[in-house]
């Protein structure tokens, strides 16, 4: 004991039993004060950082993503606790497949014992009502880990309190193209036609057989029977004609192309139904989007870019984010309220 | 970190044999001090699925003394809640103070004067720079008329003269409104009218265009190869409001269900390439800078499609379009420090 220098002494007092429930509690007290003020509703991660981490530790990388995955977990608890209804975490891009095949495979093998492991847990996560999706590509991941994944989406589908969206193997573009091309089918399917009770071929049959009925008869009475003939010979083969083309251009019936907006997209969307995304946190200081949620984020979405690793990424360093996005939320419902304060509010600002 | 040190321990050693060392019954067991209360709702169901009247009878008793205890957690959570805030409106104030002064002074030591000469000094050392930056401008109106339209035409030419001295070839400005595109000879008067008073007379050319809106060129008189001290020779200028955004991705989709309604198209045809060559074609490319003037980041409805790997600049707290900004935009691209001083 009289051996330890001071680094060690201080771990060893934050890891004594007073100290830890003290934390715990004052976490425990910072979360519930949180939920007192608007909470985001859906809030997306890019857990960017672990293989610099790892690099910067001299670990392995993988085991650099081991501790990222621990970090997410405390995360979540720190989102859900707090009240957040959606969490969407980027965990692969479709470019990660570009990586080391080494490393694609250990986070393929650590992805699947993840879920496999989650899903021996099905009763816990109902009693929290917790629900797991995956949204990307797919067909793009190995079958065995494919097989977990449907697995643990499958155990959890049900509950609904809480959602965690894990983006798989994805890229926005792809996404979007998705949406766009679910959105051109819908509106390339045709309209039944057996939506009204009448149908317009039998409106037409019955007014040219009245036509029919009534010129016959004018034409009967002047003339034998022979111009008769050749009457009916022409009106029958006028219909034929006419049906025919007919049934090509009313058959087939398309909703009009210009009544799509954008809300059609964005019911194709992978995130379609989720509330809209409140708050966008990038780590490890990497200013860009790189292909994720661009069409969520790019209206009222609060992004921010962190200089911490993911690894390091915990409720001491999202409190802060957390709190300036109230403050803001705050500020733009006072800016709300009444003109004559406005100038002064923003002038403030 | 080290809360509950010793749980966290076995999970380690746990994942480090891939998970055979627990069962999932032990790991539930391990994790239980942690697991907060489940939420209300499910034992008020389950008392309702068995239906058992004798679970109720003891209820009232536990409900008061958690009721007082419940209000007094609510009034200290309460009460922590506008601590912290308070405590955070205080700290934003002196960021905001810290941020202002030392924006100051980069504008103080960084300043054009409008030598094309001192933005290429400044931009000398950098290692690489954008073929194409982007800008989002707001367009600063309380109702009033011209004021904010000339603001921001002001500002538009000021960028465009300042990428032409650095020598960016291709400089698009989103403002949401798009009240600009209504502006378009206007606006390529003013923006030559500001390169001239950098370049002198024989500035580089300048063409300002919109989608679907026919581009404006510079007049030709000018004898290109006479210009001097320009790294460019022009500078083409695109401007996009939020209509080029996610409307112009459903415009795409409308003309492809209507393809695909006349069977000139299967939707399996759509893929990525093809939407990105629309929306190059139609829109604009990927910019690879995208500097924002505002104190955070908020892209305001910016086109969604041509942000995928853009690199994102702003200043915290920063307000307003200033050309130390700019700079720091360019320097951050190219992985460089800015220090105080030249």
């Amino acid at each position: 004991m009289s051996a330890m220098n001071p680094s060690q002494l201080r771990k060893w007092i934050l890891a004594s039993p007073p100290m830890q429930w003290g934390i715990h509690r004052l976490r425990e007290l910072l979360i519930a004060a949180l939920r007192q003020g608007t909470v985001p509703k859906h809030i997306a991660f890019v857990m960017d950082g672990n293989r610099r981490f790892a690099r910067s530790h001299k670990i392995e990388t993988i085991e650099g993503h081991n501790i990222g995955f621990e970090s997410l977990a405390k995360i979540l608890e720190v989102c859900y606790k707090s009240g957040v209804k959606v969490v969407t975490v980027y965990a692969f891009s479709i470019e990660n497949y570009k990586r080391s095949k080494y490393e694609v495979d250990a986070l393929m093998e650590m992805a699947k014992i993840k879920l496999q492991q989650l899903s021996q847990h099905g009763q816990l996560l109902e009693r929290y009502g917790a629900c797991i999706r995956v949204l990307g590509q797919r067909e793009l991941i190995r079958p065995d880990v494919l097989e977990a994944v449907e697995k643990a989406v499958d155990v959890t589908k049900n509950n609904g309190d809480c959602f965690l969206n894990i983006c798989f193997p994805y890229t926005s573009r792809e996404e979007i193209t998705t949406a766009i091309k679910g959105t051109v089918d819908d509106f390339s399917k045709p309209l039944s036609a057996q939506a009204r009770p009448f149908s317009q071929t039998r409106i037409t049959q019955k007014i040219r057989s009245r036509n029919l009925s009534t010129s016959p008869l004018r034409s009967t009475s002047p003339t034998p029977s022979s111009t008769s003939d050749v009457d009916d010979s022409i009106s029958s083969t006028t219909t034929l004609h006419t049906d025919s083309p007919h049934d090509g251009q009313d058959g087939p019936i398309y909703p009009d192309p210009e009544t799509i907006t954008a809300s059609h997209i964005e019911d194709h969307l992978l995130t379609a139904g989720d509330p809209p995304l409140d708050l966008l946190i990038r780590t490890s200081g990497v200013k860009r989007l790189s292909d994720f949620m661009l069409w969520q984020c790019h209206e009222d979405t609060e992004i921010v870019f962190l200089n911490t690793l993911w690894p390091d990424f915990d409720l001491w360093s999202f409190l802060p984010v957390l709190v300036e996005w109230q403050w803001k939320q705050k500020h733009i419902e006072e800016r709300g309220f009444g003109n004559g304060n406005q100038k002064l509010k923003t002038k403030v600002r | 970190m080290p809360v509950a040190s010793r749980e966290t321990n076995i999970y380690r050693q746990d994942a480090k044999v891939n998970h055979k060392l627990l069962t999932p019954a032990e790991r539930e067991r391990l994790i239980e001090p942690f697991l907060p209360a489940p939420p209300s709702r499910s034992p008020v169901s389950r008392s309702r699925k068995d239906g058992i009247p004798s679970i109720r009878i003891d209820k009232p008793k536990g409900h008061s003394r958690l009721g007082v205890r419940k209000f007094l957690n609510s009034q200290l959570h309460a009460l922590v809640y506008a601590i912290i805030h308070t405590i955070f409106s205080i700290y934003i104030r002196f960021r905001m103070g810290y941020h202002a002064v030392k924006d100051r002074i980069f504008a103080i030591l960084y300043y054009h004067h409008r030598t094309p000469e001192l933005i290429q000094k400044d931009v000398k050392g950098l290692s690489r720079l954008p073929e194409h930056v982007s800008v989002i401008l707001k367009l600063e109106d309380g109702g009033r008329g011209g004021a904010g339209l000339e603001a921001l035409v002001d500002e538009v030419s000021e960028i465009a003269a300042w990428c032409t001295c650095v020598g960016i070839p291709m400089l698009s400005v989103y403002e949401p409104t798009g009240i600009l595109k209504g502006y378009v000879p206007a606006t390529h008067r003013a923006v030559s009218r500001k390169l001239s008073s950098y370049f002198g007379p024989q500035h580089p050319a300048v063409s300002l265009r919109a989608p679907h809106v026919p581009s404006v060129e510079s007049a030709p008189n000018s004898p290109i190869s006479d210009i001097s001290g320009a790294p460019i020779k022009e500078l083409s200028i695109i401007l996009i409001s939020s209509e080029d955004g996610r409307d112009s991705l459903v415009d795409l989709t409308k003309t492809l269900a209507e393809m695909s309604q006349r069977s000139k198209l299967s939707s399996k045809d759509i893929n990525v390439d093809l939407i990105d060559a629309e929306i190059a074609e139609g829109v604009m490319g990927e910019p690879q800078l995208l500097i924002l003037f505002g104190p955070t980041v908020e892209l305001s409805g910016y086109p969604p499609w041509q942000l995928r790997l853009t690199e994102i600049f702003h200043v915290q707290d920063n307000q307003g379009v200033g050309y130390q900004v700019f700079l720091r935009a360019l320097y951050n691209f190219a992985d460089v420090q800015m220090r105080f001083g030249r």
